[in-house]
């Protein structure tokens, strides 16, 4: 099941619903759980026991560690809640393209081979399994107790609204607020609305109009198509893909709310960073902010040196190009951002004194270097071939044919240009002086505005068959 | 417990945005015919459109009808000694004999004098269950006649029906398509595609009031034995999938009675197919043709069989397995024309002599 699938439009009233007539603590965490389960399980319900199992062991594995005092058995039982998340996210997300790599070098020695198997990846495991191992090192670290009940923590790892792609919630944000079932709160359902109903704007109407109208076709054959087109479609795609996952965790956000849960932001204006590195610290910070906790502080961080700080982020970046999808222009994406990263660290500490940082042009040349660093990096992972890409890249750095006197926007649907302003509308908003200031006195006929996005998305979106992009990660 | 003032305060955006949806859904539903008119129903602009008037001849069918059949071309046919003009076209396409019944019902308020349907095989297969009639033909006493009457297919018809119904209590849901083609062509060029399928909507509309029911589809125009020569082979006809026949056959029996009960002669026509079609589906036709024998023979209506070689049509007048196309359609109108004459003057023969 998807948010913005027809069924979910039935789902969640009823599971609210229910959910807030039951009168008792474990009625409700029960329905919550059981509510996110079927939603788990919507689509193939024969992957309902990875979900299960992973639980099971995680939470079992957690009690066994907050029960013993011996370092090594501590580490055991760590070790085997790790290898089993990691084990079937291999096993789901990997298998796959280490078997094709294996079978294509096996031809080169002359044996011949084709995979005859396929699986399935099952609903937001990329997400529960970093979730499942988030608590058992937290507890193996002391940083949170161990979950006394098995129910509380099963609707920890699969509470419907951030299950299938996130924001990845730590045990320690979410675990306290279950203590009592939280009590909504007005202020809760206004930001739930505007948070489920924007949301699926930037989804519907936006993301997945440009993906229809221009990014779509464009990508599938860049050869058909100008360099400008090529260039103001890289830049719909980076509008698109930020619509589109943003656009979710907006919703998942809302949706928490309305069951009087907080959720983690996940974005912070991301396409405003003056940096990569400040890029990575406003894109997805759910799972940055995880890689570094959990793998990039573990390796060592920059306590080791720069040659080894250099290499661990590298490291990092490969491994979180990785977790998007088990694919070589993954990996390569992953490597661009890492390098980016080594170079920015490297350049940070070169001109950290330097007067003109401060001044307002560096600031501008800084927003406008990191966008297009963006924008390029973003073509490997839409790209459809490495030809395509290779058309995309040579458009973007300018080496592609570009007739004289070309029209910059000829070519272009006239509709991407008022969508791509829409899309990055929170962050001009932001930059707007007063911008809280009108925010509150526009506050009384926000609503009417919210009621024709809906109108807007329900008349022009162009429907739910379009999957959220990061579910299929 | 919070004051209700309070609540409201506090509510104030939900209030704001609730009535921001109301206030949309009025502006939508007043404006209702724009959205129609931009994104017409083929099935109840047809049925509306024969309703307006007495029709001195409706043809009824499904989509062989739609495209086969030019009222324009069969005006002033000679019945019974007397001029007929006033013709209309009820062609649904994907419609069954089901919905056929009930389009006939609801278009001629005023009985016609000749009511001609043009079945062909698919039109009585029970496996077929089409949405579109249970969405748009069928009012709440229809959809219990249909549960009564066709019992095995009562589940499907209700969860249609109230589908539809449920999808028209929120006007920006029901008129969402409309809204969407009316506003690309507004601006042609924002959205080229969108703006080509308002045009083609627009021009459907235009031609459904203009011919008289009859509006071709666009890429129909086109001949199939220049694409058979092109190496086209069209996919398996779905609509002859899992033949069998009983159930919407009641209804045409239903048909009869009701034009036995308003005075109206029925014509059947055995619509003509490419020999292609009928050399795939043998059996099929076979057994279409058995139940069509029965049915003149226990109620004596009359049956036309359009066979290619009596028509005049070859593969260059069909537009693919089934559907005639523009020239196809001229060839048999002008042929049908002169068997309803032939038929008129028969009958008409025939009630002179049995008068006193």
């Amino acid at each position: 099941m998807i948010f913005a699938g027809r069924e979910f439009f039935l789902f969640l009233p009823i599971v609210l619903l229910v959910y807030h007539l039951l009168p008792r603590r474990a009625a409700r965490y029960g329905w919550l759980t059981l509510a996110s389960w079927v939603f788990y399980a919507w689509a193939s319900p024969g992957y309902l026991w990875v979900i299960l199992l992973l639980t099971g062991i995680d939470w079992w594995a957690g009690r066994r560690i907050a029960a013993n005092d011996d370092t090594r058995l501590r580490k055991r039982w760590l070790l085997l809640s790790i290898v089993s998340n990691l084990g079937l996210l291999a096993v789901f997300k990997y298998a796959a393209f280490v078997t094709d790599n294996a079978l294509s070098l096996a031809k080169v020695f002359g044996v011949t081979a084709d995979r005859t198997w396929e699986l399935l990846l099952p609903l937001g495991i990329s997400f529960h399994t970093f979730q499942g191992i988030s608590y058992t090192v937290d507890v193996y670290r002391r940083q949170i107790p161990a979950v006394r009940s098995l129910l509380d923590y099963a609707l920890f790892v699969a509470f419907f609204p951030q299950m299938a792609a996130g924001p990845i919630v730590r045990a320690v944000e979410f675990l306290p607020q279950m203590t009592t079932p939280p009590k909504v709160t007005a202020k809760q359902i206004e930001d739930g609305l505007r948070l489920f109903v924007g949301g699926l704007f930037k989804k519907l109407f936006i993301a997945d109009q440009l993906h229809a109208l221009f990014v779509g076709p464009v990508f599938e054959n860049p050869a058909a198509y100008d360099a400008a087109v090529l260039r103001w479609a890289a830049v719909a795609w980076a509008v698109q893909i930020y619509c589109d996952f943003s656009g979710y965790t907006d919703v998942a956000i809302g949706v928490a709310k309305w069951f009087g849960f907080e959720l983690p932001a996940n974005f912070h204006l991301p396409y405003l960073a003056n940096s990569i590195t400040d890029f990575w610290r406003r894109w997805h910070l759910s799972l940055s902010t995880w890689l570094r906790d959990y793998l990039y502080f573990p390796l060592g961080g920059s306590r080791c040196g720069p040659v080894r700080a250099y290499l661990n982020l590298l490291l990092v970046f490969v491994l979180c190009g990785l977790w998007h999808g088990a694919a070589w222009h993954w990996l390569v994406y992953g490597l661009y951002n890492g390098v980016l990263m080594v170079v920015h660290r490297q350049y940070d500490q070169l001109t950290a004194s330097a007067n003109w940082r401060r001044s307002w042009w560096w600031a501008v040349l800084a927003h406008a270097g990191t966008l297009y660093q963006l924008v390029v990096g973003l073509v490997l992972i839409r790209m459809t071939s490495w030809a395509g890409g290779g058309l995309m890249f040579g458009a973007l750095v300018g080496l592609s044919h570009d007739p004289a006197g070309e029209a910059a926007f000829r070519g272009v649907p006239v509709l991407v240009f008022p969508l791509l302003l829409l899309g990055v509308a929170g962050h001009l908003w932001a930059l707007v002086p007063k911008g809280e200031w009108l925010r509150e006195r526009l506050a009384p006929v926000g609503g009417l505005g919210y009621a024709a996005a809906v109108g807007l998305l329900v008349c022009f979106g162009p429907g739910a068959t379009q999957s959220f992009i990061y579910i299929a990660f | 417990m919070t004051p209700p003032r309070l609540l409201f305060r506090r509510l104030r955006f939900v209030w704001v945005f609730l009535l921001g949806l109301v206030g949309l859904d009025v502006a939508l539903r007043l404006n209702h015919k724009t959205w129609e008119r931009h994104s017409p129903d083929g099935y109840t602009e047809r049925v509306e459109g024969c309703a307006a008037e007495r029709r001195d001849v409706v043809f009824v069918g499904g989509s062989p009808v739609a495209e086969g059949i030019n009222p324009a071309l069969i005006g002033g046919v000679n019945w019974r000694g007397e001029r007929l003009t006033n013709h209309y076209a009820v062609g649904l396409s994907g419609g069954t004999t089901s919905d056929v019944y009930f389009a006939t019902l609801h278009a001629c308020p005023k009985p016609p004098r000749v009511l001609v349907y043009g079945i062909t095989a698919s039109d009585l297969n029970d496996s077929r269950h089409e949405p579109h009639g249970a969405n748009s033909l069928l009012t709440l006493a229809d959809l219990a006649d249909w549960q009564r009457t066709r019992p095995e297919a009562a589940e499907w018809v209700t969860r249609h029906f109230w589908q539809a119904r449920l999808s028209e209590v929120w006007a920006a849901y029901r008129y969402r398509h409309g809204v969407k083609l009316w506003a690309a062509s507004l601006c042609p060029q924002c959205c080229p595609v969108t703006a080509e399928e308002a045009d083609r909507q627009r021009t459907i509309g235009e031609q459904v009031a203009s011919q008289r029911g009859y509006a071709p589809t666009r890429w129909f125009d086109r001949s199939y034995e220049q694409m058979k020569a092109g190496g086209w082979e069209q996919p398996p006809f779905e609509y002859l999938a899992r033949y069998r026949t009983g159930s919407h056959l009641k209804y045409l029996h239903r048909l009869i009675d009701w034009a036995e009960a308003n005075n109206v002669t029925v014509v059947l026509i055995d619509m003509p197919t490419t020999a292609d079609l009928e050399r795939r589906h043998p059996a099929e036709f076979a057994e279409f043709r058995q139940r069509l024998a029965e049915v003149v023979a226990v109620r004596g209506v009359p049956v036309l069989r359009a066979t290619r070689e009596t028509v005049g049509l070859t593969d260059q007048h069909f537009a693919d397995l089934i559907h005639p196309n523009p020239a196809g359609a001229a060839v048999l109108s002008g042929w049908l024309k002169a068997e309803l004459e032939r038929i008129g003057n028969e009958t008409s023969r025939v009630v002179r002599g049995a008068a006193p």
